[in-house]
C-alpha cells in the first residue's frame, strides 16, 4: 500500500487503472480536466491510450468505439460536456457497451461558475439520454479516497450488466486532496473491497437476448462473429428492426438487468446515527454529505436524535431506504432541489420531507445545526429570504 | 489536544499558499494522520484571493472545511478581511504586515504578526522566501501536531534550487513565534 | 476481374438483407456493389473488414448487409466510434464505412475532419443521393445550386460545399486525408480501381459518390420518378478531371492520392505509447 497526499483526479485515475482501463478520451474542462491530465501521464505507462477528443460527443463515442474492440474505456467532464453526451450515452445504453462516465459536478446551469462544486445533474444522470426504456446505473462518492473504489466499482458494474456507468462526483471532490491510500497487490485490493471483472467478448449469434441476465458478454467487433450492433431497435441477433414487439424485449433487457440485478450495489450508502430510530434523518450525497456527518454527529454531542444517511447508488434510487415514517432533511449543492423530489416520493406515507439547498459552497455547520434545531422543534425554515420549502 | 486541527493559509496568487497548505499536509501523510486539503483558487486572476484549507486528524475526516480555523496565515488584506471572524477565541490568527496594514482590534482570537516579507528582503535578499519563513513558523504554531523534521522534509522535497536559503528561512520563521 | 453478383452476394453479403429495404430504382445498390466487387478483386475475406454504417438512407440500407462485424452509428458519429474502434484493431483489419452525404458532410463532418486529421486508416465512402432522401427530400451541403427539394421549393439558394468553385473534398484534404476520390457508379470499373486504392491505403481513405434517388430528390427536381431520367441526369452532370463541362458539378477521378505519406493514426498511437512505456519518454 502506498499513501499519497493527492487528488480525488489522481485517485480516480490510479482506480480506473486497478480497474483495467486501458482507453481514455477526453476534452478538457474544468473541473475534470486535471484527471486527462492524470490519464495521459498515466495510462501509456500501463500500456493505454490517452486521446483528446475534437468534443465531448466524440469523446464519448470514441470510447464506445475502444470498447467494442476490447478494451476497458472511460471518459470524464463537467455539466456542460455531459449534456453532449447525450447522443453516445444513449447508443452505449441500447447496444449495450461497457464503459465509465465521470461527471464532476460544478455550478450551473450553462457554464455558471467553474471553480465551485454543484449537484445539478442528479435527474441528468438518470436521464442522460432521450427516448426512456432504460435504467442507468450513478454512483456518487463523496472523497477521493472512496472515489478510487467507486470508479473500481463502475467498471465491474458496467462489465457485468454490460452498459455505460456514471459517476457522479463534484469539484471538490476531483480537485481536493486527501491523503489517499492505493494498493499495490491483488491482495490489497481484495482487503479495499476492490472489485474487478475481466473483459470477454460475445460469440452470437444472439447477441441481444431478451433477458436480464447478468453477465452477457458484451458485443465485439474484429473477431468475425458477425456481430451486429447499432443506434435502432434490434433483434436478438442486432439487426435493425421496426416492431414493437422487438422494442418491446430490448427494453425489457434494458430496464430489467438492473433493476433484478440490484444486489450488487444496493449496500451502497453510510447510515450514520441511524440505529435508534431518529427523529431526523439527514439525508445527502457527495461532498456535502461530510459536513452533514460533521454536523449529525455534533448534534448527537448535544442530544439531538439526529441520523445522516448517505446515498452512494443514486440510480436506481434506493427506495427501500425510505420505508420508516420519519422526518427527513435533504441537503444538496442546488437551489432547486432535486434529490428532495425522490425522497418525497419514497418516503414513507406521513413522512415530513424539508429541503436545504446551497449551491457553489458546502452547507455550514451552524446553518445544518439550526436547521436540525428548528425542525425538531417543528418550527418553519427560511434563510436568506429564500423559503426553502418552496420548491 | 483536540483530534482536528484546522490551518488556513490565504493571500494572493503566486505566495504559494497552496504548496504551504500542500507540506502541511504531506508532512502530515508523513506522520500517518488523516489530511484533507481544499484549495480555492481561479478567483485569483480578479484580484480575489487564494486559500488552502487543511484539516489534519488522527482518524477520517469528514468535513474537509475549515470552518473555525486553529491557525489562520493572513497573507493578503482581502484575505485577512475575508476570513478574520472564522477564527475561534483559541484560535490564532497570523498576519504579514506588510499586506496587511488594518488589524481589527475587536477580534477575541490572538492575532500575531509575521513580517515575512520584510525579514525575506532583509536576511535573503529576496521576498520569495517570505514562504519558508511563513512555513517555518506554522511549523512552530503545530508542534505536537506535526513534526518540525517533517514538515522541513516535505518542503525541501519539492523545492528544485535554494535549499540552503530555503532551509535558513524556514529556521528564521520558526524562531519567530514561540 | 469482375465477380458475379451472386458469387459476391455469396461470400460476402447476408441473404437476410437481399434485396434491400431501398427504393425501387435506388442507386445505392450500385455503390454497395463496386465497394464489394473491390474488396473481392483485392482478395479480401469477411474477417478483414469491419463495416460500419450512418444514418440516412446510405446507412440504413447497408447496416447488416456485410456477413462479417458491423456497426451503426447515430447522426453523424460513426466516424468517431471508428476511430475509437481503430485504436483497438490490427492495421491489417479494414473498416469501411458506407454513409450519405447529410451524415458526413453536415452533421458529422467535424468528427470526419477528425478522422482525415490523424489519418485513421478507414475508407469512407460517402453515398451521396443529394440531400437528406430518407426524411422525404430537403437539401443538404452538397445539393446542386437550384435543386428544389421539399425545404427549397424556390430551388436550393444556399452557398454550400460543392457550388462555386468549392469542393468538399478541398476540406478533407486540407485536413490530412491520404486518399480522396469522386466517382459517380456508371464509370464502371474505374470506379473500382479507385476503391481497390481506397481500401488498401494504409490511413483516410474517402470516396464521394453521387449516386440517383428517383423517389425524392428526381421526383422533386426533374418532375420525373422515371428512373432513366435522374441515372442521365446524374451521368450528364459528372466528367472526369479536365474534361469538364460548364455544366459539370462532379469532376470524378482520385482527387488526392498521398497514399503512406503520413503516419497511421493507431499505429502512430502504439509507437508513442509503447516507446513512452519502454523508455518513459517519447
Amino acid at each position: 500500500m502506498k499513501r499519497f497526499l493527492e487528488t480525488g483526479n489522481f485517485a480516480i485515475t490510479e482506480g480506473a487503472i486497478l480497474a483495467g482501463c486501458r482507453f481514455f478520451c477526453g476534452y478538457p474542462i474544468t473541473p475534470a480536466t486535471e484527471l486527462a491530465e492524470a490519464m495521459s501521464l498515466r495510462l501509456p505507462q500501463v500500456g493505454g491510450v490517452y486521446l483528446q477528443a475534437e468534443d465531448e460527443c466524440a469523446a464519448m463515442h470514441l470510447c464506445i468505439g475502444a470498447s467494442l474492440g476490447g478494451m476497458k474505456s472511460m471518459t470524464a467532464t463537467s455539466g456542460p460536456g455531459f449534456i453532449l453526451y447525450a447522443d453516445p450515452y444513449g447508443w452505449a445504453l441500447g447496444c449495450e457497451t461497457p464503459m465509465v462516465v465521470l461527471n464532476s459536478g460544478r455550478v450551473g446551469p450553462v457554464s455558471g461558475i467553474t471553480g465551485a462544486p454543484g449537484q445539478g445533474e442528479f435527474y441528468l444522470t438518470r436521464y442522460p439520454t432521450q427516448g426512456g426504456n432504460f435504467e442507468t446505473v450513478v454512483l456518487a462518492p463523496n472523497s477521493a479516497q472512496e472515489s478510487m473504489k467507486v470508479v473500481v466499482d463502475a467498471f465491474y458494474l458496467s462489465e457485468r450488466l454490460r452498459m455505460p456507468i456514471t459517476v457522479l462526483a463534484d469539484q471538490l471532490i476531483t480537485d481536493g486532496m486527501e491523503d489517499i491510500s492505493v494498493p499495490e497487490t491483488e491482495e490489497e485490493m481484495k482487503e479495499m473491497g476492490f472489485r474487478v471483472w475481466p473483459r470477454s467478448y460475445h460469440r452470437g449469434p444472439d447477441f441481444y437476448p431478451a433477458t436480464d441476465a447478468l453477465d452477457i458478454p458484451p458485443v465485439q467487433m474484429g473477431h468475425n462473429t458477425g456481430a451486429l450492433c447499432s443506434d435502432w431497435t434490434p433483434t436478438e441477433e442486432g439487426y435493425d428492426i421496426e416492431e414493437v414487439e422487438a422494442h418491446h424485449k430490448h427494453a425489457y433487457r434494458l430496464i430489467y438487468k438492473v433493476r433484478n440485478n440490484r444486489h450488487l450495489f444496493s449496500d451502497m450508502h453510510e447510515k450514520r446515527h441511524m440505529g435508534d430510530d431518529p427523529d431526523l434523518v439527514v439525508v445527502s450525497f457527495g461532498t456535502p454529505s461530510r459536513v452533514v456527518n460533521t454536523a449529525v454527529d455534533r448534534a448527537r454531542a448535544e442530544g439531538l436524535k439526529v441520523g445522516a444517511l448517505r446515498l452512494i447508488n443514486l440510480w436506481p434510487f434506493p427506495d427501500e431506504l425510505f420505508r420508516r415514517r420519519t422526518t427527513y432533511l435533504v441537503v444538496e449543492l442546488n437551489w432547486d432541489g432535486q434529490l428532495v423530489r425522490e425522497v418525497q416520493r419514497a418516503a414513507a406515507e406521513g413522512s415530513k420531507v424539508h429541503f436545504l439547498g446551497v449551491c457553489g459552497d458546502l452547507p455550514t455547520i451552524p446553518d445544518l445545526m439550526e436547521t436540525f434545531t428548528k425542525l425538531l422543534k417543528n418550527q418553519p425554515l427560511s434563510r436568506k429570504g429564500w423559503e426553502l420549502e418552496a420548491w | 489536544m483536540k483530534d482536528r486541527t484546522e490551518i488556513v493559509a490565504s493571500g494572493f496568487g503566486g505566495q504559494g499558499v497552496v504548496r504551504l497548505g500542500q507540506t502541511l499536509g504531506e508532512a502530515a501523510v508523513k506522520q500517518g494522520l488523516r489530511v484533507t486539503m481544499l484549495k480555492s483558487h481561479g478567483t485569483e486572476m480578479r484580484g480575489g484571493y487564494v486559500r488552502s484549507q487543511v484539516v489534519l486528524s488522527q482518524k477520517p475526516i469528514d468535513s474537509p472545511m475549515c470552518e473555525n480555523p486553529d491557525v489562520f496565515l493572513a497573507l493578503s488584506a482581502a484575505a485577512y478581511k475575508r476570513f478574520k471572524d472564522t477564527v475561534p477565541p483559541e484560535g490564532l490568527i497570523l498576519y504579514d504586515p506588510a499586506f496587511v496594514a488594518e488589524v481589527d482590534t475587536g477580534l477575541k482570537c490572538r492575532q500575531k504578526p509575521l513580517p515575512a516579507k520584510d525579514l525575506a528582503v532583509k536576511h535573503f535578499k529576496r521576498p520569495l522566501f517570505a514562504n519558508a519563513i511563513a512555513l517555518g513558523a506554522l511549523s512552530r504554531l503545530l508542534e505536537g501536531r506535526l513534526d518540525k523534521d517533517k514538515v522541513l522534509e516535505s518542503f525541501l522535497e519539492v523545492i528544485p534550487k535554494y535549499k540552503e536559503e530555503n532551509r535558513a528561512a524556514f529556521e528564521l520563521g520558526y524562531r519567530q513565534v514561540e | 476481374m469482375a465477380y458475379a453478383s451472386s458469387v459476391l452476394v455469396d461470400k460476402y453479403l447476408r441473404t437476410r438483407k437481399i434485396p434491400s429495404t431501398a427504393c425501387s430504382g435506388c442507386g445505392l445498390g450500385m455503390n454497395h456493389k463496386i465497394i464489394v466487387q473491390a474488396i473481392a478483386e483485392l482478395g479480401l475475406e469477411t474477417q478483414d473488414i469491419i463495416w460500419g454504417t450512418s444514418i440516412g438512407c446510405a446507412g440504413r440500407q447497408t447496416f447488416g448487409t456485410w456477413k462479417g462485424d458491423g456497426f451503426a452509428g447515430t447522426h453523424g458519429r460513426v466516424y468517431a466510434i471508428a476511430r475509437g474502434l481503430r485504436v483497438t484493431l490490427p492495421p491489417e483489419k479494414k473498416l469501411i464505412l458506407t454513409v450519405g452525404d447529410g451524415d458526413a458532410f453536415g452533421i458529422g463532418l467535424l468528427h470526419l475532419i477528425h478522422c482525415a486529421r490523424s489519418n485513421a486508416s478507414m475508407t469512407v465512402v460517402v453515398n451521396d443521393n443529394l440531400g437528406y432522401q430518407s426524411t422525404g427530400g430537403q437539401f443538404g451541403f452538397t445539393t446542386p445550386q437550384g435543386a428544389k427539394t421539399d425545404s427549397s421549393p424556390y430551388g436550393m439558394f444556399e452557398h454550400n460545399l460543392m457550388s462555386e468553385g468549392m469542393d468538399v473534398l478541398d476540406i478533407l484534404k486540407a485536413a490530412g486525408a491520404t486518399f480522396l476520390a469522386r466517382h459517380v457508379a456508371m464509370e464502371g470499373q474505374a470506379v473500382v480501381e479507385t476503391m481497390k486504392k481506397a481500401i488498401s491505403n494504409p490511413g483516410f481513405s474517402l470516396v464521394h459518390m453521387p449516386y440517383p434517388c428517383p423517389t425524392n430528390f428526381a421526383a422533386r427536381h426533374l418532375g420525373s420518378r422515371v428512373q432513366v431520367n435522374i441515372y442521365n441526369w446524374i451521368k450528364d452532370h459528372a466528367a472526369p478531371m479536365g474534361q469538364e463541362k460548364p455544366d459539370t458539378i462532379w469532376r470524378t477521378g482520385i482527387y488526392h492520392d498521398a497514399r503512406g505519406a503520413r503516419p497511421e493514426f493507431s499505429e502512430h498511437v502504439w509507437e508513442a505509447v509503447n516507446r513512452i512505456r519502454r523508455t518513459g519518454r517519447l
